[in-house]
């Protein structure tokens, strides 16, 4: 009777700690809200809402702007996008390679740590001034010079997460295989490459938001004047407060939009091949 | 039997012990029901049983590690949590359960270091069951230098080096192999002797049970309980060779016989 | 035996690092052949070298090399403090975490959530905000490296194994030992891999918020020197410097992991694959040598 009065009580518990993680974070969420629009968030800050515009405001001056709003997180979403998917590829490509010669692989793989670790700002205005002779057109010649930016960084995620996928084997698989006297080509098809898959998730877990980062800081050296990064930047020039804010928005929105649909993705492929 | 535990001191009683919980999925499990047994000073008792009988569930019962959901345990009048306040635990994990990133010498200390012991009782006291279990050359290195056997006597010089009253052992020797583990029975009898602890050892394997206990307490399980206890009378103290008398084997066999009567 | 193997190494990223060279210098040559500004686009690198050690003054009596570095200065001691604050508040807001699980419920999500957000884009408001250079480079570089350090710690003390609190437990040790002893110790390789990812993040800050505003810094020079206000070499020098540093500051904070974890140099010591060389070439001829990791992740 005891017994199960307790384990009553433990459910009951459990049901009142998962309502408190959604209850408490969106609480201190309305409560944020709440202080940024009744004006108190600007004085914390010791500034005032023109530099700190109120939520309704900011929402207004998009329903005011949304086409060019739109128009820049294209720009911004589709260098990143790009990016990211020529980069996920070419490292993927240098793990594989990596992997099949593991004794020039294993330098390569320290080479390309060390550049992870450069930071953006020197890589954005090499590229710029490399692609000058991409197009006559300086729209198409940044966003060459971007998506190559955005490349990199995606290369190194992904080339380094796979790389460890493709080579840290469950125990005695490689034996295993062996014994069957597998060729390295399936070893590679029926091994490797299965076990790859979930490092493939943690590299892009981390290389899409790493992406659209890259994306905007690249924004600010670009030539051409477009995308959600450049429009924050240009607009707190021209002392728009309120535009700049929209634009702050749309890449917390593209930030967290990406994300969400990487997990979603991931969780589908998750369930077909029970990862 | 009776006679000679009448004379003896009971150290811990277990009255009417169940153990339930509910798995991930929400089900109750009933861990353990109905166990009752008296153990006494300075004894050597085996819990012994397949997967799910419940005889670890008991073990962590005693040590305040899990809450019983009926009846109730008692050592020397005093509750389990009493007991662990007190420090009169000493817990050997089935992992050494040490920690990378301090020495051998250091993480026999940990303990003492919990009991805010000084530095120089400590280093004595490091030093002493360092000595016992014969790792004394071995007291500045640390745990992945050393191998799994003599990882797991870190465990036990551990154990042993807060003084405990009562030693619990989840099948501390399981993941060693033979002759490791022959080597390790010797050592742990060794020590028992030495120092009069009493002892409670889970373990699923019938031949390390007799051999080593004073008495084997055999578990079933669905739900778990306590089928039988054995008396190991083999003579005080073991050698290896004992394992060869037709003595060992037959107590092997009654063990034995306890689980094919049972509900396995 | 550990010689040679670290040779081997060593020389494979050799291989690399000069591979890179020989096809930077390919790229130069047709660079200089073909356009008529090579040194905008792609110079070689000796001239970068050269411009280095050059004596030449370039702006005002200051030459290229010591523009680097005065600017240098103003920029990267400002990320270090800003690195060094967010690096604090991240550890400090993990043990909170930890401690209370309200605090964890109520800021967990907000901590993902932030990370998905590209707070670099912040920093022209954060400057509005604040109307100073070097406040914004501090705060900046603090958001910036707060995070991975927040994220690791917590990750690091919710991956110890149960068995180590049931250890405590039996001897009954109370909370605060419990973190001085587990958590703590057994969160720090976590600490050290936040540590570094938010250095070269924190460098890259305080460079970006420099471009914003005209007085000094790196990231002002460099902008300055793309737009030919200053010799354009000093942008190249600029690109290696910040490359450097920002490699250098990944290995200075391994150093001092290596430096304040005794366990570690051990590891480091003994664990290096002892294997023969000869036994190890071999397994690499018969397949790919994929699997000489194998037998060390089982150990672990």
């Amino acid at each position: 009777m005891t017994a199960v009065r307790s384990r009553k009580s433990k459910s009951a518990k459990n049901a009142a700690n998962a309502a408190l993680t959604i209850i408490l974070p969106v609480a201190l969420g309305v409560l944020i809200v709440a202080l940024w629009q009744g004006g108190v968030l600007q004085k914390l800050f010791g500034t005032d809402d023109y530099v700190l515009p109120e939520p309704t405001r900011i929402f207004s001056i998009f329903q005011d702007n949304s086409s060019a709003v739109w128009a820049n997180i294209k720009i911004t979403t589709s260098v990143a996008m790009l990016g990211l998917l020529f980069g996920s590829l070419l490292g993927y490509a240098a793990a594989v390679l990596g992997a099949l010669k593991p004794g020039i692989g294993a330098g390569a793989l320290a080479v390309v740590g060390a550049f992870a670790s450069v930071p953006l700002v020197a890589l954005a205005p090499v590229m710029n001034n490399l692609t000058r002779d991409v197009s006559r057109v300086a729209e198409t010649r940044s966003f060459v010079a971007k998506i190559l930016v955005v490349m990199l960084i995606a290369a190194a995620d992904m080339g380094l997460n796979a790389y460890r996928g493709l080579t840290e084997l469950p125990p005695y698989a490689v034996d295993l295989m062996k014994t069957y006297a597998a060729s390295s080509k399936t070893v590679f098809l029926k091994l490797r490459l299965p076990n790859s898959v979930p490092y493939i998730f943690t590299a892009l877990k981390v290389s899409v938001p790493a992406s659209i980062m890259t994306a905007i800081v690249s924004e600010y050296f670009a030539e051409f004047n477009g995308g959600v990064g450049r429009q924050i930047r240009e607009n707190i020039l021209l002392a728009q407060y309120s535009t700049a804010w929209v634009y702050i928005m749309a890449a917390c929105g593209i930030g967290v939009g990406t994300y969400v649909i990487l997990m979603i993705v991931r969780s589908i492929i998750a369930r077909k091949f029970h990862m | 039997m009776a006679d000679t535990e009448a004379k003896r001191e009971v150290e811990i009683e277990i009255k009417d012990l169940g153990v339930s919980f509910t798995d991930n999925a929400g089900n109750p499990v009933q861990a353990l029901t109905g166990v009752n047994l008296d153990i006494y000073k300075g004894e050597f008792i085996a819990l012994l049983g397949p997967s799910g009988c419940g005889k670890t569930t008991l073990l962590r019962s005693v040590a305040d590690l899990q809450q019983p959901t009926e009846g109730k345990i008692s050592i020397e009048g005093n509750t389990p949590r009493q007991t662990r306040l007190a420090r009169k635990f000493g817990f050997v994990f089935q992992q050494p359960v040490l920690f990378d990133w301090r020495t051998v010498r250091k993480n026999v200390e940990l303990p003492l270091e919990v009991m805010s012991e000084s530095k120089e009782e400590r280093a004595k006291r490091a030093e002493e069951m360092l000595e016992m279990v014969g790792l004394s050359n071995f007291a500045d290195s640390y745990p992945k230098q050393l191998s799994g056997g003599m990882q797991q006597r870190v465990n036990i010089a551990r154990a042993f080096s807060l003084k405990p009253d009562i030693l619990l052992m989840d099948e501390p020797f399981s993941a060693l192999d033979e002759f490791t583990k022959e080597k390790l029975h010797m050592d742990l009898l060794r020590l028992w002797k030495a120092t009069n602890k009493t002892i409670l050892f889970v373990t699923h394997n019938i031949e390390e049970a007799v051999f080593l206990s004073t008495r084997v307490c055999v578990f079933t399980p669905h739900p778990g309980r306590l089928a039988n206890v054995v008396d190991i009378t083999l003579p005080q103290p073991r050698e290896l060779n004992m394992k060869n008398t037709m003595e060992f084997t037959n107590l092997v066999a009654q063990v034995r016989g306890s689980f094919e009567g049972g509900s396995l | 035996m550990k010689k040679s193997i670290f040779e081997k190494k060593w020389v494979s990223v050799l291989f690399w690092i000069v591979l890179l060279i020989i096809a930077w210098e390919i790229g130069a040559f047709i660079v200089a052949a073909t356009k008529r500004t090579p040194a905008n686009i792609l110079p070689h690198l000796t001239n970068i070298i050269a411009a280095a050690f050059s004596t030449k003054q370039v702006a005002g009596k200051l030459t290229a090399s010591e523009v680097v570095f005065t600017s240098a200065g103003a920029t990267l001691f400002r990320a270090l403090v800003g690195f060094v604050l967010g690096a604090v508040v991240g550890y400090v807001l993990a043990l909170l975490m930890k401690l209370s699980g309200i605090v964890e419920k109520l800021i967990f999500p907000y901590l993902m959530l932030i990370q998905l957000i590209p707070v670099i884009g912040l920093a022209p408001i954060i400057l509005s905000i604040t109307g100073d250079i070097n406040i914004s480079r501090v705060i900046i570089s603090a958001i910036l490296s707060f995070f991975p350090v927040a994220t690791n710690v917590l990750e690091g003390m919710k991956a110890v194994p149960k068995d180590n609190y049931d250890l405590m437990y039996t001897y009954a040790a109370p909370k605060w030992m419990i973190f001085s002893k587990v958590l703590i110790p057994s969160s720090k390789p976590y600490l050290f891999t936040g540590l570094k990812t938010g250095a070269p993040m924190a460098i890259t800050a305080s460079i970006l918020v420099d471009t914003l505003q005209g007085d000094g810094g790196l990231g002002c020079m460099l902008s300055q020197s793309l737009k030919h206000a200053m010799n354009i070499y000093v942008f190249w020098l600029i690109v290696f410097f910040c490359a450097i540093i920002g490699i250098l500051s990944t290995y200075v904070i391994g150093w001092i992991e290596l430096a304040v974890t005794p366990s570690l140099r051990v590891e480091r010591r003994t664990s290096r694959p002892g294997r023969p060389k000869k036994n190890k070439k071999a397994l690499i001829e018969k397949n790919g040598g994929m699997n000489n990791d194998s037998s060390q992740i089982q150990k672990v």
